[in-house]
Order: C-alpha cells, then sequence, then structure tokens
C-alpha cells in the first residue's frame, strides 16, 4: 500500500476517525448548500454512480445526471436480440426510477467541461457547477480504423457496437439473408468494449442461420488480433453447433485488412477478397468525445485513472468510469463499469460528507452464449497493484463442461442482467 | 490482504463517531462493521438484486445471517462449486463476512 492510500485508508489501519475522514479534501463545509456530483453519462457505469451516491448519502449529496437519451438500451445482452432470444424492448430501459431515487436527470448532452471553473457547458449553453464530477460516455468509434469505412458507411455496414438503432439495423440486414450468403465480420484490436463480444455475436449469427436452415451460408471473421478471449471455448462451440459455419482468420491467414466499400459489400484484404451480404464492421476504439476534449485522455485515446479510487490522472476533482477508463487488467464490460462506479461513489462521499472510505475492489463477470442454453464465462477479482487494477484471481469455463452447466451459466446470465439493470436503473 | 481488513480494535471508534455502535456485532471473535458490510455488499448487488422463481442467484437480503457465513466460507474452502462466488468469496476476511452478513440481515432494500 503506498503512502497516500495509508493515509486515506488510515482508519482501516488505526488512525483517529478523524484524521481518517479527511485524507486529502476537506468535507464539503455545511452551510454553504448541499455538495455536488455531476455525472456525464447514464449507462452503466454513470448510472450505478450516479443512483449509488444518492442512495448512501441518504440525499446529503446533490446528484446531477446528465444524458441526452431518454431511453437506454443495453449493448449487454443486445447479441441475444440479434440471436432472436430477446426483444428490443427487453434490453430498453428509462430513468424513471433514477428520477425517483433522488437523482436529477437533465436529458441533454454535455458539450464541453470547464475544469478550471468546475462546471459542465451544456448543449443549450447552460453551465453546470460542481464539486466532484465523474464522466462515464463510454466509447467512441475510430471509424477510419478501417480503409473506407465512415459514419456514414455504417448505414450500409453497421458496427451495431453502440446499441440502439445500429443494432435494429444489423438484426433487419440479417433477417433479409438468403441461403448461401456470406457474413463478413472485421473484429476490432484492442483494447475495445466487451473483448468477447464479437465473437458471441458470430455464434448468434449461426444461430439464426442454423434456426432458418441456412446451410450454404458462411460467417468469416477477419481479426486483426492473433487470439481472442474464450478462444478455446468459441472454437470447441463452434464446431459443435454450427459445423463448417464460422471460419475465424487471424492476421497471418488473411494478410491484413486493406479497405471495405460500403456500397457493393466488397471487403478487401491482402490475401483475398470477399463479397458480403452483411458486413458487420467494428472499427477500433477511445474513450468518448466529451472526456477526450476536456484533456482527461492520454495518447492511448483512453483516460488514466488512479486505482485506488478511479480518479482521473488528470484532475482530482474528476472521476472516470466505464470503457473510457484506463482500467488496468480489467476488461471494458458493463460489470466492469458497475464495479469501478461503486468504488468511485463511496470515494465521492467520504469526500463530500465524510463518510468512511475503504480499500478499493473490483470484479467482473462476463458470460457469452454460443448457442441457447450453452453459455460459458470468464471473471476475475482486482485491487489497486503495480499502479494499475490488477487481477488477484481469475477464473474461465472449462471445455467439455456438461450441458446443465453451461445451461446453468445461462440462467446466470439473465439473473445478472435482471440485477444489473435493477443496480443501474433502479 | 494484511492490514487491509478491519480489526475489532480499530472499528470501534469509527463506530462511535458516526454514531452506529448499536449495529457492531460480535461473532466468534470477528466483528461485524456494517459500513464495511454496505460498501463490499455493493459487489454483490450487481447479481443478486432480482430473483424470480426460475433464478440461479438467489435473493441475499432473504438469507439468515448464519446460513450466509456458513455459504461463503464454504466457497472460500472451494467446496462449493461456482468459480464466480469461489471468486468473490476467496478474498473475504472473517471480519468481511461477517460485516456482510450483518449488513444483509439488517437491510432490506440495498
Ligand atoms: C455487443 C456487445 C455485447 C456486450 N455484452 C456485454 C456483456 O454481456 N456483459 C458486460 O458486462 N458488458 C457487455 N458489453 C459491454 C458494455 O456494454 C459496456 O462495457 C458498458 O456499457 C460500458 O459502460 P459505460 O458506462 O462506460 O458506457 P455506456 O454504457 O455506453 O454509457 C455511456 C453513456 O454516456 C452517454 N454520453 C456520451 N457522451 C455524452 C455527453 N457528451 N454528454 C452526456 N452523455 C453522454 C451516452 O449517451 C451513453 O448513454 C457488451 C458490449 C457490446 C457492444
Amino acid at each position: 500500500m503506498t503512502e497516500l492510500t495509508r493515509r486515506r485508508f488510515g482508519i482501516l489501519t488505526g488512525a483517529s476517525f478523524a484524521a481518517a475522514s479527511t485524507p486529502l479534501f476537506a468535507p464539503h463545509v455545511l452551510g454553504q448548500g448541499k455538495p455536488k456530483l455531476v455525472v456525464i453519462g447514464g449507462g452503466a457505469g454513470g448510472g450505478t454512480l450516479a443512483r449509488y451516491v444518492a442512495k448512501d448519502s441518504n440525499g446529503a449529496v446533490d446528484v446531477t445526471l446528465i444524458e441526452p437519451q431518454k431511453n437506454f438500451t443495453t449493448c449487454f445482452f443486445s447479441n441475444l436480440y440479434v440471436g432472436g432470444l430477446r426483444s428490443f424492448k427487453s434490453i430498453t430501459h428509462d430513468y424513471d426510477k433514477v428520477k425517483k431515487s433522488g437523482v436529477k436527470v437533465i436529458h441533454a448532452a454535455a458539450m464541453a467541461i470547464d475544469r478550471d471553473k468546475k462546471q459542465v457547458v451544456l448543449a443549450g449553453g447552460q453551465r453546470i457547477t460542481y464539486d466532484r464530477l465523474a464522466v462515464a460516455p463510454g466509447i467512441d468509434l475510430k471509424f477510419d480504423s478501417v480503409h473506407g469505412y465512415s459514419e456514414a458507411a455504417a448505414e450500409l455496414m453497421p458496427h451495431a457496437w453502440k446499441p440502439g438503432k445500429q443494432t435494429e439495423l444489423l438484426v433487419k440486414k440479417l433477417n433479409a439473408l438468403k441461403d448461401g450468403d456470406t457474413i463478413v465480420m472485421i473484429a476490432p484490436p484492442n483494447p475495445y468494449r466487451c473483448p468477447p463480444g464479437p465473437y458471441e455475436r458470430a455464434s448468434m449469427f449461426a444461430h439464426v442461420l442454423k434456426t432458418k436452415g441456412h446451410k450454404k451460408s458462411r460467417i468469416i471473421i477477419l481479426d486483426v488480433k492473433p487470439n481472442f478471449s474464450k478462444q478455446a471455448l468459441f472454437m470447441e462451440g463452434w464446431e459443435k453447433h454450427y459445423p463448417g459455419m464460422i471460419e475465424w482468420q487471424d492476421p497471418n491467414m488473411h494478410g491484413g485488412i486493406k479497405s471495405v466499400n460500403p456500397k457493393t459489400g466488397e471487403i478487401v484484404t491482402d490475401l483475398g477478397s470477399y463479397k458480403a451480404a452483411l458486413a458487420n464492421v467494428i472499427p477500433a476504439q477511445m474513450a468518448g468525445k466529451i472526456a477526450r476534449d476536456a484533456g482527461l485522455a492520454d495518447a492511448s485515446g483512453f483516460c488514466p485513472i488512479d486505482p485506488d479510487n478511479m480518479k482521473s490522472k488528470m484532475d482530482p476533482n474528476v472521476f472516470v468510469v466505464g470503457d473510457a477508463s484506463i482500467a488496468g487488467d480489467m476488461p471494458k464490460s458493463a460489470f466492469s463499469a458497475n464495479s469501478q462506479a461503486k468504488v468511485a461513489a463511496m470515494i465521492v462521499r467520504s469526500e463530500l460528507t465524510s463518510s468512511r472510505a475503504f480499500p478499493a475492489r473490483y470484479n467482473n463477470t462476463c458470460w457469452s452464449l454460443i448457442a441457447p442454453d450453452d453459455d460459458v464465462k470468464v471473471g476475475g477479482a482486482y485491487e489497486p497493484g503495480e499502479g494499475k487494477i490488477k487481477a488477484s484471481s481469475t477464473f474461465v469455463s472449462q471445455k467439455a463442461e456438461s450441458s446443465e452447466l453451461r445451461k446453468q451459466n445461462y440462467q446466470e446470465s439473465v439473473d445478472w442482467y435482471n440485477g444489473i439493470v435493477a443496480d443501474i436503473f433502479g | 490482504m494484511p492490514g487491509r481488513t478491519a480489526g475489532a480494535g480499530v472499528v470501534a471508534p469509527s463506530l462511535l463517531a458516526i454514531g452506529l455502535i448499536g449495529m457492531a456485532v460480535m461473532t466468534a471473535g470477528a466483528a461485524a462493521d456494517i459500513e464495511l458490510g454496505r460498501y463490499l455488499a455493493s459487489e454483490c448487488m450487481a447479481c443478486h438484486r432480482a430473483q424470480t422463481s426460475a433464478s440461479a442467484i438467489p435473493n441475499l437480503t432473504t438469507i439468515p445471517r448464519e446460513h450466509f457465513v456458513t455459504v461463503i466460507k464454504a466457497y472460500r474452502r472451494k467446496e462449493l462449486p461456482n468459480p464466480a462466488m469461489q471468486n468473490v468469496a476467496g478474498r473475504l476476511s472473517d471480519e468481511e463476512i461477517e460485516s456482510l452478513a450483518l449488513y444483509f440481515s439488517t437491510t432490506k432494500q440495498p
């Protein structure tokens, strides 16, 4: 433990309560009105953070959540919608209960952060002052990481890596396919949102084709990575459920992705060319624009944080949680964002209301559905260590597990989904 | 990780200071600290929130305190099978398990 954290968590090592409760920042002086937390982004990270601070401070902190969307469709479980196993409605949530839990929700986009004045500037020019700010805008896509791809091209070759209309477009195109058509997916480079996500999606594509009896169709995954999350499990599952249907190519096999042509559906690699009836292009990623514009990101495009508390390394009054952050060994997932938000919420409360702070602990489990009732999982426990969020223990499903265990995993994932959306949206 | 867990000696003054002394309970030598329990419980709530009749994941607020402690310790010893739970329980000290049990047994709506 560093000297700083030992002081911060002095209460746990025997220091007096008074010393421990004022580790770095004096708590808000009473009589000046309630201390203010502003949260940008009402997804897995921001929604959780806003609700936990409001709930656990019993109204002692004035919490404002800035989120342009009135309805939030989750990326998590969107692959099950792709596979025809969930409705779009079942993965779409509103902010009514968030409001009821004491959070002021402003449906607008944050246009800028004035860190000197500690203010967030909204689309309409309105300024909102904060004592602490949490930034959780998720990701932006680097459209130009794939030659020929662009935001406009995404209307023809959907990425569906930000949820909502893109996911609906993908499903529309999937459902219009004829037997013998080819699906090509371009999988993104690390780091990106949901490491097993592209491969779960390919599984769901295959499930839909199999259900429709499309025996001649193929799914080609062109990957820029030499390996991927839960690879052995996916490969085994594809062979079992969809033999010969999914072909995964690493860079040695395709020689490099040269270009895509959204109008013709052509995708050219160094060693071949494909005509895709459905092209799912998932480009490289970076932190949401608002975080980058505010100077919270480094050269990687993501935001460095202090692993003890999720504070931005650029500004001690600002927290960054979720996909926009550089969270060490933790994958970019809704589970991770939710876990990081709880650490940040605990620290925000301790700084603004003198509640106690505890050592940060993080957790993640990601379930992936290979076929109905065949679900695998990977997970880890994480703690600050070596200057980052470090995995202290991890696990992953094994090959050749019983179908009962895989079915139980699926049921767990459904429970997790119901649990986490209640945790985020109330 | 030693030094990261709340021992009985250091919890009492803090509980006094925030007026929660009545909530501190000692069982089998491990101190239960409800504030610590509340923080640790937030990790559980990502999954253990919305129980239905078909659920594989139980709602913790309905589990009796002693039963909670017994089950978590069994996961910690890897005597119960789920790797996700073994992972969660593996890093909990006795004090932390008692704190979680106290929190869940006294909180209806976490
Ligand atoms: C196909 C797919 C499957 C996935 N499956 C899983 C899974 O099974 N399990 C899992 O744990 N994770 C999964 N994920 C990952 C998960 O969706 C993300 O990691 C998670 O949503 C990240 O949370 P976040 O809060 O960082 O960002 P988001 O949830 O994306 O939320 C960001 C919010 O910020 C808002 N915002 C952006 N800019 C501004 C601004 N300027 N002003 C105001 N608001 C702004 C956006 O509107 C958005 O609502 C999946 C992702 C994909 C793509």
